[in-house]
């Protein structure tokens, strides 16, 4: 076969190069919009649907194409969540870990493949491996619960503590701040301290079960706010929602409602809007060259209670 | 190669590959060097009471007052620590004053420099981080779990009730004098300067 000359002449192959170098096949990442993965522990929860879906919105707002995984609860389903939004080419992940030394793992994968990772909510025991940690200051809140229950039970009385995910480090600060003060008034009695796993259903269960053996409890304090709801739930079936006191934490909509309505004594406000756009905007200063995070930058949260519900609006503070 | 040469040879290897494959620590020694990688912050909390409390720097308590009901977000702001995000301040405050009124809780002073200036010292209720934020002692960022920065005020807290309000509230009386060092938490969209509470680090009467 006869190769034409013609196209080795030095002005043909200039041309060739310069249409190479205009059309040329770039990486797609280059090209396309920057991607940025929200993962999330459960989408089974609204509190964490907020949380996922504002992180979302502001990564879009800022310009970003933006994606929800849910991990139900799952750390190896997480697991495999890193694996893929690794592979696809995700510049940032805005994270709430399943587990605080489970998702260490992930977060160090996904930093050796440069992509910077920043928790919301939930901290995962490492330093090293998220561009920074963005949470609720659950144990200043739980003080600040701890004394308003104390002071609601005339500093006396039986109570039932229902805790989260025992692998999540929010649970035991929620709790230890909470015992920080309960504990100094010796006329309050713990009478069962058990996990429903942040789980309304769960913690119907739970204290359903408590119940049988200690029906004479006068308050309930739960981790969360879902729990808060199973464990009313538990005591309308059993015809005590009137002399129970119930506590929570989050701010959910539904436990906002029941104070209101005098089902439900106080919660926590954390708001998950404030940590979502936080840690969103952080993770678009990383990828505009920033480096010099807080390794955990923590947001300061509220009691709600009757007396001040007003203050509060839809996930937060009113403004 | 006959056969008992054969089996020698194999429960020599077996063993060799045994041994090397298992180690036997002295269960104590394991656990003593686990302990000394984790925080203890009781450890943490007696050497800050005392070794530090007494040399920390504290902002005059009449002209913290007046700075705060001036203008409290600057004041605060340019004066005070606070933790992340958030509204409340801590500071450190010093100064001398007279015992006005024994309350459950507190103890009411009023200022010696200034008659019209009066704070609560507080001798129950000591929860919370007014001690650990006041004095930004520690950062948050240096603890790989968030709970030992909190038990840092947990120990904190328990050493003030037992060592310092405890022995304060059995010789305390109205008109009494004294010196007092402690921390305060200002909430600038909620101030309520006439409620503020001192958490107690020094309190010394003056019979």
């Amino acid at each position: 076969m006869k190769i034409p000359t013609k196209l080795f002449k030095p002005q043909n192959l200039f041309f060739l190069l310069a249409i190479f170098t205009t059309f040329g096949c770039k990486p797609k990442s280059q090209n396309d919009t920057k991607k940025i993965a929200v993962v999330i522990s459960t989408l089974n929860n609204p509190w964490f649907v907020v949380l996922g879906e504002s992180a979302a919105e502001r990564a879009r707002e800022l310009g970003y194409e933006a994606t929800i995984f849910d991990s139900q609860n799952n750390t190896s389903k997480e697991a495999e969540h890193f694996e893929n939004l690794i592979a696809a080419g995700y510049s940032a992940i805005l994270f709430n870990p399943t587990d605080s030394e489970g998702s260490v793992s992930n977060v160090k994968r996904a930093k050796q493949a440069s992509v910077p990772t920043f928790c919301m909510d939930r901290e995962v025991n490492s330093l090293d491996g998220p561009a920074s940690q963005i949470i609720s200051d659950s144990f200043s809140g739980c003080v600040e619960l701890g004394e308003y229950f104390v002071r609601q039970l005339n500093k006396k009385g039986k109570y039932v503590e229902l805790l989260g995910l025992v692998g999540d480090n929010n649970t035991w600060n929620r709790s230890k701040g909470f015992h920080s003060v309960v504990d100094h008034f010796p006329e309050l009695e713990m009478v069962a301290q058990q996990s429903a796993d942040f789980d309304r259903s769960k913690a119907m269960e739970v204290l359903e079960s408590v119940m049988q053996s200690h029906p004479d409890i006068n308050a309930v304090f739960c981790g969360n706010d879902a729990m808060a709801m199973g464990a009313y739930q538990a005591l309308v079936a059993t015809g005590k929602q009137d002399s129970v006191m119930v506590f929570g934490f989050d701010g959910a909509d539904d436990v906002m409602n029941a104070i209101a309505d005098n089902k439900i004594k106080a919660t926590v406000m954390q708001s998950p809007k404030a940590m979502a756009r936080t840690a969103a905007e952080l993770a678009d200063q990383y990828l505009n060259g920033e480096r010099d995070f807080g390794a955990k930058t923590p947001l300061a949260v509220k009691v709600v209670t009757k007396e001040n519900i007003s203050e509060f609006g839809n996930y937060g503070v009113k403004k | 190669m006959n056969k008992p040469i054969k089996y020698t040879i194999i429960a020599l290897v077996l063993v060799f590959s045994f041994y090397n494959a298992v180690y036997i620590k002295d269960l104590d020694a394991v656990k003593a060097l686990k302990t000394k990688a984790v925080f203890n912050a009781k450890d943490y909390a007696d050497d800050f009471i005392e070794n530090k409390v007494q040399n920390l720097l504290a902002i005059d308590a009449s002209s913290f007052l007046t700075g705060i009901s001036e203008d409290v977000k600057s004041y605060s702001e340019s004066k005070g620590n606070k933790l992340g995000i958030s509204d409340d301040y801590y500071f450190i405050i010093d100064g001398k004053a007279t015992v006005e009124k024994i309350e459950e809780e507190n103890v009411l002073v009023t200022l010696q420099e200034n008659k019209n200036r009066k704070l609560k010292i507080a001798t129950d209720f000591i929860f919370g981080n007014a001690i650990r934020e006041g004095a930004k002692m520690a950062n948050i960022g240096d603890y790989q779990n968030t709970m030992d920065y909190n038990n840092i005020s947990v120990e904190l807290n328990n050493i003030v009730r037992e060592t310092i309000v405890s022995p304060f509230k059995k010789s305390v009386k109205e008109n009494d004098s004294l010196y007092f060092k402690g921390a305060v938490k200002v909430n600038v969209n909620k101030p309520q300067l006439d409620n503020l509470r001192v958490i107690p680090l020094i309190l010394d009467l003056k019979k």
